[in-house]
């Protein structure tokens, strides 16, 4: 049976990425985006771990005198542990930065995030608030 | 030669033991990141002849390229990780509160990850070193007294994200076309196997990736915010130093892949993007943290446009624009650390302060490109490279570069104009902070002025070094030998390398079983 | 308009992805360094999971990189939580059969967590599986009753001195064979518990550091405010 299972595997991988992707750009709230580049990262992770893919290939483990010609490479699945490594990394960093601009700033949906920035920004220079910003920042535009 | 990799290292470990030194050795601990600093100069400055000689290749963990990873030592690479050790050096975060040893060892990974991406000859490995400059950067660029430094932080986190995303992709294209990560034998195989679409849309997206840090056009959005709410040192090193990385990184893989004209072209079009929406965002706005951050994004679509010439003539035009802008940006921004804050105020601040007023004339001239300063010569090779070039492109080029300067000038001596105005109303805000490390950078700039015929000679040899291709693929991958860079003859290793591996030398480098 | 560009760009970045990996030969890579690595790797370092050959010897630079993102991401979330001003409400403790159910499953997943550690270059598994483990052991008292101060010393020491020692066996390495991370000690007989040189700890120094590190992530996370670590 020779199911083309290589397509669909692709498929979920850079499905996950344009949803990422169409997520980062399309989400409001802070924290989906941040999930949204969770799903990204997950898929090109997906991606990178298929590429070392070989028809017929086993795992890259020598049991019992097995030979290394049928493995399947084993590059790859060292690229990816170092990748989703580098993810969490991010992700966690991520999650610490929102819980300090929810604390301090207020909004943290994606304009209300730039706009609180700017506003500080601002106000830290002595600078008028131009008339878009001169409203309370507090919490609004929080959902 | 070896011991090149100690400059990575070390400080890396230094990072891990800060924070356990630090709290019973306060007073200690300060001092060990700055001494690490001046060592890692003097192992790097020891590696300049040999490598200015030939470069030469280190493998890591004793495995051959492209089995293992290397670095490759040469006069460019060298020239930028020595760079990035001396501004660290210069800008390093002295703090003595509760946070200091955090700040410090983010400070020390991201002085040894940017080395590694200066160093290092394999494409994954540089990604791993540009993440890690990421988020040793996301760290720093927090001011806990200011609230939008964390938004900025999480902006610069989130677009950089994306581009790790985008990158990872791109670098997965071209290990499955190529099934080697190894720079020089990817270099090797690109006009075989990453011509065509497939090369050149891995190669745009670790544009796109990697653009992240250099400012690139469509991916700078979180420079203005950063530079404008970060510790003023912290965006000195940043616009400075780190971008500059990124920048060779990319201009690496471009001298390598030969992608073709489409992409150059792509990289020259995004740097004129990246002149036009700069400049004109530092022209309108309204306090000097941020002016000098758009004027930053223009000066490396400059930088871009320089780097995407072909042959060595716009390898020196952006030589010399990297390093004029280095020491420019850095002292531009260690001045707005002093007059932080609306345009209006400075009104008078130079008459207060006339060095520090004097100091912002020069830099800001030498960024216009009045004659005798740096910045003119780096200008003028830039405007030689493209006029030699001809096409619409560069001709378009041409005159949005001309126009930039044009602008650049209005905003800075508009700047300047206000400094030495006369203050009405209130006295002008007292100066604060010395001004040493910022004459220090001044007094480098008239250096440069007085020795530019000499430093033009060695850029000029680093450039031919920079898009010498062949050379890149001579001395990356073993030909004869088992191991490179190791064992030729024992005259190529200095007294250190012995001292360091007593048995080392001796031993048959390709005797491994 | 935002939301149809910005579906727009998402759209053609997987219509630019699936044609480019069209073009590629799904199913048999080109491996020029997989097959040498396959090749040459029982051999040259003697551990029976070649993954970790890669993961620690051929490309060990990149897991000492990949290390060192994790304590950057610890240490910028140290700096980010330490400022203060947040109220914090104390969690309400979980009930009896939460705690002591934590508190039986704690030497369990040490044990697993070491066991992982240490056959990482004969299994799957090794120093950041294990070390994931080892986090979830630290993290799951401190779950269960939110009220315990985790040890904020001994997590800084752990994860200075793992660090610290990945980074000194490269160096002796340096200074005895002259490459850095090169492993030492031979390989010893291929499968064995006690093969593949340094490799096993290599892989004890990562899974320590990378529990370290994880805890303290976590920590710092649920610490919430006051400052963790210093």
């Amino acid at each position: 049976m020779m199911l083309a299972i290589e397509p669909i595997l692709y498929a979920g991988a850079i499905g996950l990425i344009a949803i990422g992707v169409a997520g980062m750009a399309l989400s409001r709230h802070g924290f989906r985006i941040v999930l949204a580049l969770a799903l990204a990262e997950a898929g090109a992770n997906l991606l990178l771990v298929l590429g070392g893919f070989r028809e017929g290939g086993v795992a890259p483990i020598l049991v019992g005198g097995g030979n290394t010609a049928s493995m399947v490479d084993p590059v790859p699945q060292a690229m990816v542990l170092t990748a989703i490594v580098i993810g969490v990394g991010v992700q966690a960093l991520a999650i610490a930065l929102l819980i300090q601009v929810k604390e301090h700033l207020g909004p943290i949906d994606r304009q209300g995030l730039r706009d609180a920035m700017e506003a500080d920004i601002d106000r830290h220079a002595g600078l008028p608030l131009p008339e878009s910003l001169d409203r309370p920042l507090s919490r609004e535009g929080e959902r | 030669m070896s011991q090149v990799v100690l400059p990575i290292v070390l400080p890396l470990l230094l990072a891990f033991l800060l924070p356990v030194v630090m709290r019973p050795l306060p007073g200690v601990g300060r001092w060990l990141g700055p001494l690490l600093l001046v060592y890692d100069l003097w192992l790097l400055g020891q590696a300049w002849p040999a490598a200015g000689a030939a470069p030469f290749s280190v493998a890591i963990g004793g495995f051959a390229p492209p089995l293992g990873i290397n670095l490759y030592v040469d006069s460019l690479a060298l020239l930028f990780a020595l760079a990035v050790q001396l501004m660290g050096l210069l800008l390093w975060p002295w703090s003595d509160g509760e946070e200091a040893p955090r700040r410090q060892s983010l400070a020390l990974l991201l002085i040894a990850s940017s080395t590694g991406m200066a160093l290092s000859g394999d494409l994954f490995n540089i990604y791993v070193w540009y993440e890690l400059a990421s988020v040793a950067a996301f760290g720093l660029v927090i001011d806990p007294a200011r609230a939008a430094s964390f938004a900025a932080s999480l902006r610069y986190l989130l677009i950089s994200g994306l581009g790790s995303v985008l990158t990872l992709v791109g670098i997965t294209l071209v290990y499955v076309r190529t099934g080697t990560l190894n720079l020089a034998q990817l270099a090797e195989l690109a006009p075989g196997t990453l011509t065509g679409p497939l090369g050149m849309g891995a190669l745009v997206l670790m544009l796109l990736g990697f653009g992240v840090k250099a400012e690139l056009f469509p991916v700078n959005h979180w420079v203005p915010g950063v530079y404008a709410s970060a510790p003023a040192r912290i965006s000195a090193l940043l616009a400075g130093v780190i971008s500059k990385l990124a920048v060779l990184v990319l201009a690496r893989l471009l001298y390598l892949m030969q992608p073709g004209a489409e992409v150059a072209g792509l990289v020259t079009g995004l740097g004129i993007l990246g002149m036009v929406s700069g400049e004109l965002a530092a022209w309108r706005a309204r306090d000097l943290r941020r002016m000098l951050a758009y004027s930053s994004i223009g000066q490396l679509g400059m930088i871009f446009v320089a780097f995407s010439l072909p042959g060595k003539a716009g390898a020196l035009a952006g030589l010399a624009l990297v390093l004029h802008h280095l020491v420019v940006k850095s002292g531009l921004f260690l001045l707005a650390e002093r007059w932080d804050g609306a345009l209006e105020r400075l009104r008078g601040a130079g008459r207060v302060s006339p060095l520090a007023g004097g100091l912002f004339v020069l830099f800001a001239l030498s960024i216009v490109g009045v004659p005798p300063l740096p910045g003119f010569w780096a200008k003028l090779m830039l405007m030689q490279g493209l006029a030699a070039e001809g096409g619409w492109l560069y001709g378009t080029a041409m005159a949005v570069f001309m126009t930039a300067t044009v602008v650049e000038a209005s905003y800075l001596l508009r700047v300047a104009d206000r400094l030495f105005a006369a203050p009405e109303g209130k006295a002008p805000r007292p100066a604060v902070g010395g001004l040493a490390l910022t004459s220090l950078l001044g007094g480098g700039l008239l250096v440069a002025l007085v020795t530019v015929n000499p430093l033009a000679r060695t850029l000029d040899k680093v450039a031919g070094v920079a898009v010498d291709r062949d050379g890149y693929l001579l001395h990356s991958l073993p030909r004869e030998r088992g191991r490179v860079g190791e064992g030729g003859d024992p005259g190529s290793h200095s007294p250190l390398t012995l001292a360091l591996s007593p048995r080392g030398v001796e031993r048959e480098r390709g005797a491994r079983p | 308009m935002r939301r149809f560009t910005s579906l727009l760009f998402a759209g053609g970045l997987a219509f630019l992805l699936f044609s480019l990996v069209a073009t590629l030969d799904f199913g048999d890579p080109p491996m020029r360094i997989g097959s040498g690595i396959l090749a040459q790797a029982p051999a040259q370092v003697g551990t029976a999971n070649i993954v970790t050959a890669v993961v620690l010897a051929y490309r060990g630079i990149d897991t000492l990189g990949e290390l060192s993102i994790l304590f950057a991401a610890a240490t910028a979330a140290g700096l980010v939580l330490a400022r203060p001003g947040r109220a914090v409400s104390a969690p309400k403790p979980g009930g009896f059969v939460l705690r002591v159910g934590a508190d039986l499953l704690l030497p369990l997943l040490v044990v697993i967590g070491l066991y992982i550690i240490a056959h990482g270059h004969l299994t799957p598994g090794g120093g950041f599986q294990g070390g994931v483990i080892l986090a979830a052991a630290f993290f799951l008292p401190l779950l269960a009753s939110p009220g315990r101060e985790p040890t904020h010393a001994g997590l800084s020491l752990v994860e200075g001195l793992a660090g610290g020692g990945f980074i000194l066996i490269g160096l002796l390495a340096l200074w005895q064979e002259g490459a850095f991370l090169e492993p030492l000690l031979g390989t010893g007989q291929l499968g064995a518990l006690l093969s593949g040189g340094t490799l096993p700890l290599l892989y004890l120094a990562v899974g320590l550091k990378v529990g370290a590190e994880l805890s303290a992530l976590l920590a710092r996370l649920m610490g919430e405010g006051h400052d963790v670590g210093d």
